[in-house]
């Protein structure tokens, strides 16, 4: 009789149907009951019955899957897809989870990603006015600089900086400038110098520290009798990056050899950028200072970066160099960027 | 008397100038304030038939083999459900917050009444993962939050009057609406019937808002203290 009663609460108790279902528990279980929905149980956003519009990105992907850092991921499950810029048909899961749950996911979706030898996006900071980054980037950047000497004329210029990452570590790089230079009495202005360069990432499967080491070749399309060029060199560099959270680290050291007399005429170039993220959003500031030099000559750089399209892949930045020796020579600049992720649209991607 | 000398001002100074903006502050129109009056009762009906159900292509095993299209729910008489009515120009503070569920894979109730700046709270009952989907008559989306666990309640603010409506990334046949208003207001049931109580005595404008129908005439009605008007209101597409 006991057994019968057990028996019959058991069956009470018993959810039927839908009631079937056992609730996910683990990371995957979640993925494969909710997300993958939508991206599909294999990450790669295709899946039988479709019921959102947008094709949601393909996670295998390295490129889509790595070039990223951590805080957009997880800013893009916590807000939904309107929080990093991208469609409202993802929702929102920030009421529905708890932080290390979408850590876990986040973790969870980067495995998609299984080729080795991609740099990891944690790495991919915020770009400082001088210091090159070490993450490969596709970018087209827009930089004046208007600089003033005590006693001289005031001299600007506009850099257009084509980079385009290739396969999974090296990136291309063109820069093309006009310049304004100016002695205080007379003024030329034309095309300047065109750079071509090629950087490589070294440690692409580290996870806290990048390196990169990168070759520049300097074309001299400037007329160098206007003063509008420095003539044909070389400029080899490596650049570091490193990461605390929302705290970064960015160094260049850098060689200028002019072609005629390489080490007669040689140029130490070092750059040390501390920067740090005031908020995780795609439009949010990122405060930094730099510290530049050229052999002894020496300045310090406080600039400002924002976000400026929904994703911030259009983003902005200014500051102003100050000597720290040699202030008459050096005087004092001011400077900025445009840059556009011209792989994202205005409206996908960040950084 | 001695308070105005004290300050240096006339009586009349003050007087004249109080009076007028007085009159001005009554003779303004203002919204009417809906207290202790009359009620509106009536119901809805459409000629056109209830839409077919709708086949589901996913989670079954939840939702059924198929759902009902709620766009036009009519009984067999032709009593149409899920019609707002609005007494255009009472303002009432309507139910601050409103509650939807996620049942068997539809929005329940599928229309509801909201004032503005008020809070709809959401709870699925089903186990597979529901989002809801807010937008703006405008199109402008407020919100698409998922709801993936049974028996969780989340909560969300919504600003300004008009239809937001709902829907479901995961599920796309599900819709529902949030009337959002200021004026006094209800919703027919099942069997086409609404009732509004606390109306003003006087003539009263009637809106008469449905997702699919529509009506073609202007409805109104006159509303006496303690009596209640009827009105019956037919829509058509």
């Amino acid at each position: 009789m006991r057994y019968a009663i057990v028996l019959f609460c058991l069956m009470l108790a018993a959810p039927v149907g839908a009631q079937d279902r056992t609730a996910p528990t683990t990371i995957p279980e979640m993925w494969n009951a909710w997300c993958a929905r939508c991206h599909g149980k294999d990450g790669k956003g295709k899946v039988a019955e479709p019921t959102v519009t947008v094709v949601p990105r393909d996670f295998t992907e390295c490129k889509t899957a790595k070039s990223e850092g951590d805080p957009d991921w997880e800013l893009a499950i916590t807000k939904g897809g309107p929080g990093v810029g991208l469609s409202s048909q993802m929702p929102a899961f920030g009421d529905a989870l708890k932080p290390d749950q979408i850590r876990g996911f986040v973790e969870y979706l980067r495995k998609f990603c299984t080729e080795r030898g991609w740099p990891d996006g944690n790495l991919n900071l915020p770009r400082p006015i001088f210091t090159e980054k070490a993450f490969p980037e596709d970018e087209m950047i827009f930089a004046p600089v208007v600089s003033h000497k005590k006693g001289g004329g005031t001299s600007w210029s506009m850099a257009t900086i084509f980079e385009r990452r290739i396969g999974k570590r090296f990136q291309m790089e063109l820069v093309a400038p006009m310049t304004s230079v100016s002695n205080g009495v007379s003024r030329q202005t034309g095309y300047g110098d065109t750079e071509l360069g090629l950087k490589m990432a070294l440690n692409p499967n580290a996870t806290n520290h990048l390196a990169a080491f990168g070759f520049d070749v300097v074309i001299p399309t400037g007329d160098e009798s206007r003063g509008l060029s420095e003539g044909a060199g070389f400029e080899p560099y490596v650049a570091t990056a490193s990461a605390w959270g929302t705290t970064y680290l960015q160094t260049q050291f850098k060689l200028e050899l002019p072609k005629a007399r390489p080490w007669d005429d040689k140029l130490a170039v070092y750059r040390m950028y501390v920067g740090r993220d005031l908020n995780v959003s795609p439009t949010g500031w990122t405060v930094g200072v730099e510290l530049t030099g050229e052999n002894k000559a020496a300045s310090i750089t406080p600039q400002v970066r924002k976000g400026l399209s929904r994703t911030g892949a259009i983003a902005g930045a200014i500051g102003v160099q100050l000597p720290i020796n040699q202030r008459s020579e050096q005087g004092v600049t001011w400077l900025g960027f445009i840059l556009w992720e011209f792989l994202e649209t205005p409206y996908f991607g960040r950084r | 008397m001695a308070r105005f000398h004290l300050v240096g001002i006339s009586r009349n100074a003050v007087l004249w100038p109080a009076l007028t903006l007085a009159a001005v502050v009554v003779a303004l129109p203002r919204p009417v304030v809906a207290r202790a009056g009359g009620t509106i009762v009536g119901t809805i009906s459409t000629k056109e038939p209830a839409a077919k159900p709708i086949r589901v292509t996913i989670d079954p095993d939840v939702c059924g083999q198929s759902v009902p299209d709620e766009s036009v729910t009519v009984d067999a008489a032709g009593h149409l459900a899920n019609v707002v009515v609005t007494v255009t120009g009472v303002k009432v503070p309507a139910p601050v917050d409103a509650a939807v569920g996620n049942e068997k894979c539809r929005f329940a109730p599928r229309v509801s009444l909201l004032r503005p700046a008020g809070t709809v709270k959401m709870l699925s009952k089903d186990p597979v993962l529901h989002t809801m989907h807010a937008a703006a008559a405008d199109g402008k989306v407020l919100f698409n939050v998922s709801v993936p666990i049974p028996n969780m309640t989340l909560s969300k603010p919504v600003d300004k009057p008009g239809v937001v409506t709902l829907s479901c990334s995961t599920h796309t046949w599900m819709r529902g609406y949030l009337f959002v208003t200021e004026e006094l207001s209800g919703v027919s049931g099942a069997d086409g019937k609404f009732r509004i109580e606390g109306v003003p005595a006087g003539p009263r404008e009637l809106r008469v808002w449905h997702e699919a129908l529509k009506v073609t005439v202007p409805v109104k009605v006159v509303v006496k203290d303690g009596e209640t008007a009827t009105i019956d209101v037919t829509m058509v597409k």
